[in-house]
């Protein structure tokens, strides 16, 4: 099977794309019709499973004849920002200098194992008793949830660096700056990305809960009031935005991933070594002059 | 640095993180009784302790409470998982199947599964059911991408000697792709379970009649802040209890991997070899 699909892409790969692409959009556009007739039916509770026509229409209404989304998704995404910014900060920086110090990380094991044990995310309800209602405490609930995956993922970035490596760097006499830099940030930076990919996703979820919890705006809260008043082609229409964000926040993470860990791939390396190379040539060029 | 006879150790090596513990503890009583934190936000961590006693001896209210956090979580998972490896499992032998399953797979993964929380509970209601659900779709996602991950990453070495000695296609299968797959496949179900109790929690902030979330959210209304706590550990123990099930369920199913599991797996095996070589 696979020999037959590998033979016919060698000779025809366009027509052989095209046909898996139409039969794509045919499965897709299948399913939808039966998920349309079966409302139209009356198979599906309209209440419960709004056709797909009926969830277009609120896409309409909520994004353009209404508007309303805008503003909660405005807020929502604003506190994911700064929350997530806060979070990876301090996750980022924390893992790097409990990392580094051995006495530190023996001790603060016991407590990282604990809290990562414990769903996060139920620490909201107390965050927000503590600070009260308001952006403070939805700020404070995506930083904790955001600080734990590059937290521990920075902690065994820098803890898995080749020891082989290190003794190199240090019998070559290498200062200790030069070691974080030239050997433990490259080493650990992939490492470190995928954490701030988690913690993104996980910031998204963060908002959410916070906003189930408080009810006063962002998309959680529209979603929820939404349901509530039992339409859900609306909340259908929420969640599909929220998918196309997360897609979005997962494609740009590949994307800042390949830009910034450049060495894990191939094209990235050849722009940054060519890059480099034309650098080199300049200054040779100006110091001949010279 | 783990030999056997660290075992004989154990006090040395514990009391400085107890003697840190106690410390911290002591502190922060100390910060709390002499009123530089407030007592709202932060309780002392007698009065936490206290909380505690009460929650599991006097009063004993959090144990319904945590069983059905524990059942909800379980069940989710159990669902989840099932929906996820069969999937995989589909996925990893038809490539048609992989090509038109894995964009639907990855559309729900991108979406927060928790935004899907308030129609679940429309859909399930207010009972067990609407938490389960959310735990399932949440761990869904990492059990099903490990296992097709685990399931495709063959040495294709070893599938040429397989294939050379003739084995057949479920040969392959049942003796080369799962085994490969296991490693994977665990710390999929590791990170699918914390997840489900991720998603049973949650569900029952948004909503619910009995659960260890509905329990801290009361406390935290209430600004009980140290039953709240109290009710914040238990979960960590949730956590803590099926994360070290998984574990353990890991080092029985995989016991290649680990070198003391490994001689004590083979030693058994041969030890039955050379029975059954007798008779």
């Amino acid at each position: 099977m696979a020999d037959v699909v590998t033979q016919m892409a060698a000779t025809g790969g366009k027509s052989l794309r095209q046909r898996q692409n139409a039969t794509h959009i045919g499965i897709f556009l299948t399913l939808i019709l039966l998920w349309e007739l079966g409302a139209l039916m009356g198979w599906l509770d309209p209440l419960f499973f709004p056709a797909p026509s009926a969830i277009l229409t609120s896409f309409w209404r909520i994004y353009f004849a209404q508007g309303n989304i805008w503003y909660h998704l405005y807020v929502s995404l604003g506190l994911v920002f700064a929350g997530f910014t806060a979070g990876s900060i301090l996750g980022i920086g924390l893992g790097a200098v409990v990392g580094m110090n051995g006495l530190v990380r023996r001790f603060l094991q016991p407590y990282v194992i604990v809290l990562e044990a414990t769903p996060r995310i139920a620490v909201a309800p107390l965050l927000i008793a503590a600070l009260g209602f308001g952006a403070t405490s939805k700020i404070a609930i995506i930083m904790l949830v955001c600080f734990f995956a590059p937290f521990i993922n920075t902690l065994s970035g820098v803890i898995n660096v080749d020891r082989d490596r290190m003794e190199l760097m240090r019998s070559l006499g290498a200062s200790k700056l030069q070691v974080l830099r030239k050997l433990v940030l490259p080493e650990a930076v992939p490492v470190i990305m995928a954490g701030e990919r988690l913690a993104l996703t996980s910031a998204l979820s963060g908002v959410l809960v916070a906003e189930f919890i408080q009810r006063d705006q962002g998309i959680g809260t529209l979603i929820l009031t939404y349901t509530r008043n039992l339409n859900m082609a609306s909340a259908f229409a929420c969640i599909l935005t929220l998918t196309l964000i997360g897609f979005l926040i997962f494609k740009g993470m590949e994307k800042l991933d390949h830009h910034i860990a450049y060495w894990k791939n191939e094209a990235g390396l050849r722009r940054v070594g060519a890059k480099r190379a034309q650098a080199w040539a300049t200054a040779q060029r100006g110091q001949s002059n010279a | 640095m783990h030999e056997p006879r660290d075992f004989l150790f154990w006090p040395a090596r514990v009391l400085p993180h107890l003697a840190l513990l106690v410390a911290l503890l002591g502190l922060w009583e100390w910060a709390v009784a002499s009123g530089s934190v407030d007592t709202i936000m932060v309780p002392r961590p007698s009065a936490i302790m206290a909380a505690i006693f009460e929650l599991y001896v006097t009063k004993g209210s959090i144990y319904q409470h945590f069983f059905i956090t524990l059942a909800e979580a379980v069940f989710g998972f159990l669902i989840g998982a099932g929906v996820a490896i069969a999937l995989a499992v589909s996925s990893s032998l038809s490539e048609n199947f992989e090509r038109y399953v894995s964009p639907y797979a990855v559309v729900l993964n991108v979406t927060p599964g928790i935004a899907l929380t308030p129609i679940i509970i429309a859909w399930f209601g207010y009972g067990m059911g609407s938490k389960i659900a959310l735990a399932a779709v949440i761990c869904f996602f990492p059990i099903f991408v490990n296992t097709l991950t685990g399931l495709r990453q063959t040495d294709p070495d070893r599938e040429e000697l397989f294939r050379s000695f003739g084995a057949s296609r479920r040969q392959v299968f049942t003796q080369l792709r799962v085994p490969a797959a296991l490693p994977l496949m665990f710390a999929g179900l590791k990170i699918g379970l914390t997840t489900a109790l991720i998603g049973a929690v949650v569900a029952e902030f948004a909503q619910a009649t009995a659960g260890v979330g509905v329990l801290m959210s009361r406390f935290s209304f209430a600004l009980d802040m140290a039953s709240s706590l109290a009710t914040l550990l238990s979960m960590t123990l949730i956590g803590l209890l099926l994360f070290y099930t998984m574990e353990f369920l890991d080092d029985r199913v995989v016991f290649w991997r680990r070198d003391a599991r490994m001689s004590a797996v083979s030693r058994a095996r041969a030890r039955a070899w050379a029975s059954g070589a007798e008779k």
